[in-house]
C-alpha cells in the first residue's frame, strides 16, 4: 500500500514526473534554440516560468462558464499524469497492468485535448472558440494514424497490454525493427497531439492568439502548460515502450536510465522536426493525415499481419 | 518627336480645349489642367485609351478660394501625367474615379477627411485616416485649420 | 451577423500577428473568410501638415521619420523632388552614394520581411536565420551612416557623408557573405515542401487585378507586372547601372517570396557596380534656403514598392504642400481582394506578403519641440562604451556572461 502511494505520488509518479517533464521541456527548447542559432534558455527556465505563473492572478472572463473554465485544466493535468502510471519504466511491469491498458493510456492521452476544447469553448472568446474547434478537427485527423501505428506494434505482439507487448519483444528481440514505419507515423501524429509545429494550428499565435488558451492566466495556465509537458513525456514514453522495447530486463537502475534516454531521444526528434518545418493549414493537415499517414499505417498493419503469419504461428 | 509630344498631340486632337493647358515640364513629366466639367472625359480617355494604367495617388491642394486636386497617372515609359482640376471651396464636389481604378477609394477618402471634399460615387466604408470620433467640419490640411488641443477632449466626452 | 454559422473576429488594432496598429474585422464561416473590413489610420501623425510648418532642411529629418525601415526611401524621394523644383544638379558621387544606401536599405528590408514571413507561417527557424544575417547589413549601414535606421544621409543638393575606400571594402566583404547566405535561402524556399505548401496558391492577385487595384513593388512584380521605378523613371544613379527587374508568374505569396529573395541578389549586384564606378568629386552642392515657387512629383522604388512624393513650393523657406504616398497604401487595397474566400490561416501571411508598413501609410504625430540643444558630438563607439558603463553603474553587467558565452561558443 505504502509502496503504491510512493509510486503514485513521488517516484516515478507525480513529483518525479513534474521534474522530468520540465527537464524535457528544457531539452526541447534548448535544442530548438541551438538549431536556430540562438543561445536558448538556462536549465531553470521552465521552472521559473512555472513558478511565476503559479504566483500570478487567475482571471476568469465574466462571459465564461466559470465552473467548466476552471475544471478543464485540472482535468487535463490529472488525465495526463494518470496515463504515465500505466507505462512500465524499468521492467516489463508497471504499477497497474491489465489486458487492454494500452487502450486506456491512449484514451487518457486523448482526454487533455477534450479538456482543452471544453476550456476554450467555455471561455467564450472568439479566438478560444476557433482554437477549440481546430483542436477537435485536428483530433479526428491525427488520432486514427496514431492508434493504427501503435496498435500495429501491439498486433505483432498479440497483446493489448503494455506488459504483454514488453514481454513479447523481450522474447523476440529485433522484431521491433519491423515497426519503424509505424513509429514514424506515430511520431508525426504525436506532434498533432502535442500541438507542435507543423501541427500547432490550434494555437497559431499569428491567427488566433493562443487558441483555446487565450483567456487562461495564472495557475490555470500553468496547469495547462504542465499538461502539455507531461503529455510530451508520456507520449514519448509510450512510443519508446511500444517501438523501442529493448533493454527492459537488465538491472532496474540501468533499465530506467536507458528508458529515460529513449524518451529524451524522442523528445529531441520532436524538437528537430519542429525546427525544420513550417506550420500547415488545417485543411492541409487533415489531407496529410488521411492521405499519407493513414495509408502508411495501414501498410504497417498489413506487414505485421504477414509477419505474424510467417514467423509466429 | 518625343513620346511626351506625341501624347500632347494625341490629347489635343481629341480634346481641342486642352490646347493651352498641357505643359511638358521635363522628360517624363506632363501636367494638364482641366475644368471640372471636362475632367472625367479626359481622365477616362487617359486611363482607358492611352494606357495610363496606374493611378499613383491623388494630391489635394488648398488654394485660398478653391480646392485643387491632382491625379497622378503613370503610363508606359515612365511618363507621368499630373491631371489637375479644381473646385470652389464653397461647393467642393468632385466625381469619384473608383469606376476606373477601384484602388483609388482610399485616396479619395483622404481628400474627404483632410480637405473636406465631397466625392460623388464613393462606395460606403470606413473613414480614413482620421478617427471615428473626429468632429465634423474639421479638415486638418486646409490652410486655415490650426491644431486645437480641445478637439480630442470634446471627442472623448462624446464617447 | 445573427447567422449562427457566420461570425466576425477582430484582428487588430492590437494582435500578435500585427507589428503595428491597424484593424481588420474578418467575417468567417468556419475557417473560411467571407469578407474583410480594413480600418486604417491608427498611426496618423499629421506629418503632411507638420511639414508645411517647417523649413525644407527640417523637413528632410521629419520625413525620414515617416517610416523606420524605409527611412532613406522617403528622405531621398523628398530631396529629389525639392532639387527638381530648385533646378539643382546634384554631384554624381552623391547620386551614387544615395543609390548604395538605397540598395543596402532594400537588402535589410527584404531580409527583415523574409523573417517576418517565416514567423507568420509558423517557421521560426527561418526568422532566426534571416534576422541573424540581417545584422550583417545593419552593421554596414551603421558603419557607413552612423545609424542602423534613420540614416540622415540626405541633404538638399547631395549627401552628408562620404564613403571611404576602407568602408567600400567592408561593404564588398559583407556583400559576399550575404550573397552566399541568400543563395541558401533560395534553395530553402524552392525545396522545402511545407513552405511551398503554405505559400503557393495563397493570396492570389492576377495581372489584371494588379492594374485595377494599383498594386506596386514586389506585390505587382510577383504577378508578372514589370513595374519598377528604378527602370521606368530612373533616378539617382540607376540610369547608369545595369540590373534585372525580377518578375514572377506565380501571382501568389510564393511568387512574392521568390521575387524578394531574387531581388536581394540584384541589390548585391547594384551595390558592387556602384562601388566600382563610384565617381570622384564633391558629395554635395550648396542649396538655397528659399526654394523658388514651383511644383514637382518624385517617384522612388522603395523596398515595398513605389513611393510618391509631391512637393509644391511658394518661394519661401517652407513648402506650401507636401504629399506622401507610401507604397503600403497602394497595396493595402489589394489585400481585401486577396483574402476573399481564403482561410483564416492564410490571413497573416497574406497581409505580411505585401510587406505592410502602416506607420508609413498613416504618417503623422505632432513632434514636441526639443528644448535643449546639446552640441557635444559623441562618436558611436564612445556612446556604446558610455551606455555599457551607465548600465554597469545600475548593476547590469554583461561582461561575465559575455565571457561565458564566448567560451561556450569556442568549445
Amino acid at each position: 500500500m505504502l509502496g503504491e502511494l510512493f509510486y503514485i505520488f513521488i517516484f516515478p509518479g507525480f513529483i518525479f514526473l513534474i521534474i522530468f517533464s520540465l527537464t524535457a521541456e528544457f531539452i526541447d527548447r534548448k535544442i530548438y534554440a541551438r538549431l536556430q542559432n540562438r543561445v536558448g534558455p538556462p536549465w531553470f527556465q521552465p521552472w521559473a516560468d512555472f513558478i511565476k505563473l503559479l504566483a500570478k492572478e487567475d482571471i476568469v472572463p465574466a462571459e465564461s462558464n466559470p465552473k467548466m473554465f476552471k475544471v478543464a485544466p485540472i482535468f487535463a493535468l490529472a488525465a495526463a499524469i494518470s496515463a504515465f502510471l500505466y507505462i512500465p519504466l524499468w521492467k516489463t511491469d508497471a504499477l497497474f497492468s491489465f489486458n487492454g491498458d494500452l487502450i486506456v493510456v491512449l484514451y487518457l492521452l486523448t482526454l487533455p485535448t477534450l479538456a482543452f476544447f471544453i476550456g476554450g469553448w467555455y471561455s467564450t472568446s472568439l479566438y478560444s472558440r476557433i482554437g477549440s474547434v481546430r483542436c477537435m478537427t485536428q483530433l479526428f485527423a491525427y488520432e486514427v494514424p496514431l492508434f493504427m501505428g501503435i496498435l500495429s506494434s501491439a498486433l505483432l505482439a498479440d497483446s493489448w497490454s503494455l506488459k504483454g507487448i514488453a514481454v513479447f519483444y523481450m522474447a523476440h528481440p529485433w522484431f521491433w525493427l519491423f515497426n519503424l514505419a509505424g513509429f514514424s507515423v506515430s511520431l508525426i501524429s504525436l506532434l498533432g497531439k502535442l500541438e507542435k509545429v507543423p501541427f500547432d494550428i490550434p494555437e497559431a499565435e499569428t491567427e488566433v492568439v493562443a487558441g483555446a488558451f487565450t483567456e487562461y492566466s495564472g495557475r490555470m495556465l500553468a496547469f495547462l502548460r504542465m499538461t502539455l509537458d507531461i503529455e510530451l513525456v508520456t507520449g514519448s514514453a509510450l512510443l519508446a515502450l511500444v517501438f523501442f522495447p529493448f533493454a527492459l530486463n537488465v538491472h532496474p537502475a540501468l533499465g530506467f536510465v536507458i528508458f529515460m534516454i529513449k524518451i529524451l531521444f524522442i523528445v529531441s526528434l520532436i524538437a528537430l522536426l519542429r525546427t525544420v518545418v513550417a506550420r500547415l493549414r488545417i485543411d492541409q493537415m487533415i489531407d496529410f493525415c488521411w492521405k499519407f499517414l493513414v495509408p502508411l499505417a495501414a501498410t504497417q498493419l498489413l506487414l505485421n499481419l504477414m509477419l505474424k503469419g510467417m514467423f509466429l504461428r | 518627336m518625343s513620346q511626351e509630344e506625341k501624347i500632347k498631340e494625341n490629347l489635343i486632337s481629341k480634346f481641342s480645349y486642352l490646347d493651352n493647358s498641357i505643359n511638358l515640364v521635363r522628360p517624363r513629366r506632363i501636367s494638364i489642367e482641366v475644368g471640372l466639367d471636362n475632367f472625367l472625359a479626359v481622365f477616362a480617355y487617359l486611363a482607358k485609351d492611352m494606357q495610363f494604367s496606374h493611378l499613383c495617388t491623388i494630391t489635394g491642394l488648398d488654394e485660398q478660394e478653391r480646392l485643387g486636386f491632382i491625379y497622378h497617372l503613370a503610363g508606359a515609359g515612365g511618363v507621368m501625367i499630373n491631371l489637375k482640376t479644381s473646385v470652389p471651396k464653397a461647393k467642393p464636389l468632385i466625381k469619384s474615379v473608383t469606376a476606373y481604378f477601384p484602388g483609388a477609394e482610399i485616396y479619395e477618402r483622404e481628400l474627404v477627411d483632410l480637405f473636406g471634399a465631397k466625392v460623388e460615387g464613393l462606395p460606403p466604408g470606413h473613414r480614413y485616416p482620421l478617427t471615428d470620433d473626429w468632429p465634423a467640419g474639421q479638415h486638418p490640411l486646409r490652410k486655415d485649420w490650426r491644431p486645437n488641443p480641445d478637439i480630442g477632449k470634446e471627442a472623448g466626452k462624446d464617447a | 451577423m445573427h447567422n449562427s454559422e457566420e461570425f466576425r473576429i477582430p484582428i487588430g488594432p492590437q494582435h500578435p500577428a500585427l507589428k503595428e496598429p491597424e484593424g481588420f474585422s474578418v467575417a468567417l464561416k468556419g475557417e473560411k473568410i467571407l469578407g474583410v473590413d480594413i480600418r486604417l489610420g491608427y498611426n496618423h501623425r499629421g506629418i503632411e501638415k507638420a511639414a508645411e510648418e517647417r523649413s525644407y532642411i527640417q523637413d528632410i529629418y521629419l520625413i525620414e521619420r515617416v517610416c523606420g525601415i524605409c527611412s532613406h526611401s522617403h528622405s531621398t524621394c523628398f530631396v529629389q523632388t525639392v532639387e527638381e523644383i530648385a533646378g539643382l544638379t546634384v554631384p554624381a558621387r552623391a547620386l551614387y552614394i544615395r543609390t548604395i544606401i538605397a540598395e543596402l536599405e532594400r537588402v535589410h528590408s527584404h531580409l527583415l520581411w523574409l523573417g517576418v514571413a517565416g514567423h507568420e507561417i509558423g517557421f521560426d527557424t527561418l526568422l532566426m536565420y534571416s534576422w541573424r544575417d540581417r545584422e550583417v547589413v545593419m552593421d554596414i549601414l551603421a558603419l557607413v551612416t552612423g545609424n542602423r535606421v534613420n540614416y540622415g544621409m540626405n541633404t538638399i543638393g547631395g549627401v552628408r557623408r562620404d564613403i571611404s575606400l576602407q568602408q567600400a571594402q567592408e561593404i564588398l566583404k559583407a556583400m559576399d557573405i550575404l550573397e552566399e547566405r541568400t543563395k541558401y535561402y533560395i534553395e530553402v524556399a524552392t525545396n522545402e515542401t511545407t513552405i511551398i505548401k503554405r505559400l503557393s496558391g495563397v493570396g492570389v492577385l492576377s495581372r489584371e487585378d494588379v492594374l485595377l487595384l494599383d498594386a506596386v513593388g514586389p506585390t505587382a512584380r510577383a504577378s508578372g507586372v514589370k513595374r519598377d521605378v528604378r527602370v521606368d523613371d530612373p533616378y539617382a544613379a540607376y540610369g547608369e547601372l545595369t540590373f534585372n527587374v525580377i518578375t514572377d508568374d506565380h501571382c501568389d505569396v510564393y511568387g512574392r517570396t521568390v521575387v524578394r529573395v531574387k531581388e536581394l541578389l540584384e541589390s548585391y549586384k547594384i551595390i558592387r557596380q556602384a562601388l566600382k564606378n563610384l565617381p570622384a568629386g564633391p558629395i554635395a552642392i550648396r542649396a538655397p534656403r528659399k526654394i523658388p515657387a514651383g511644383e514637382a512629383l518624385g517617384r522612388y522604388e522603395a523596398p515595398r514598392g513605389e513611393d510618391v512624393h509631391y512637393v509644391k513650393s511658394n518661394g519661401t523657406e517652407k513648402p506650401e504642400r507636401v504629399k506622401i504616398r507610401a507604397p503600403t497604401l497602394a497595396n493595402v487595397q489589394a489585400v481585401k481582394h486577396m483574402l476573399r474566400d481564403r482561410f483564416l490561416a492564410d490571413m497573416p501571411i497574406v497581409v505580411a506578403a505585401i510587406d505592410p508598413c502602416f506607420s508609413c501609410t498613416d504618417r503623422m504625430v505632432r513632434l514636441a519641440e526639443q528644448g535643449s540643444d546639446k552640441s557635444k558630438i559623441i562618436s558611436w563607439p564612445s556612446l556604446h562604451a558610455y551606455s555599457i558603463e551607465w548600465h554597469k553603474k545600475q548593476g547590469i553587467d554583461f561582461s561575465e556572461l559575455n565571457k561565458k558565452l564566448a567560451a561556450r561558443l569556442a568549445r
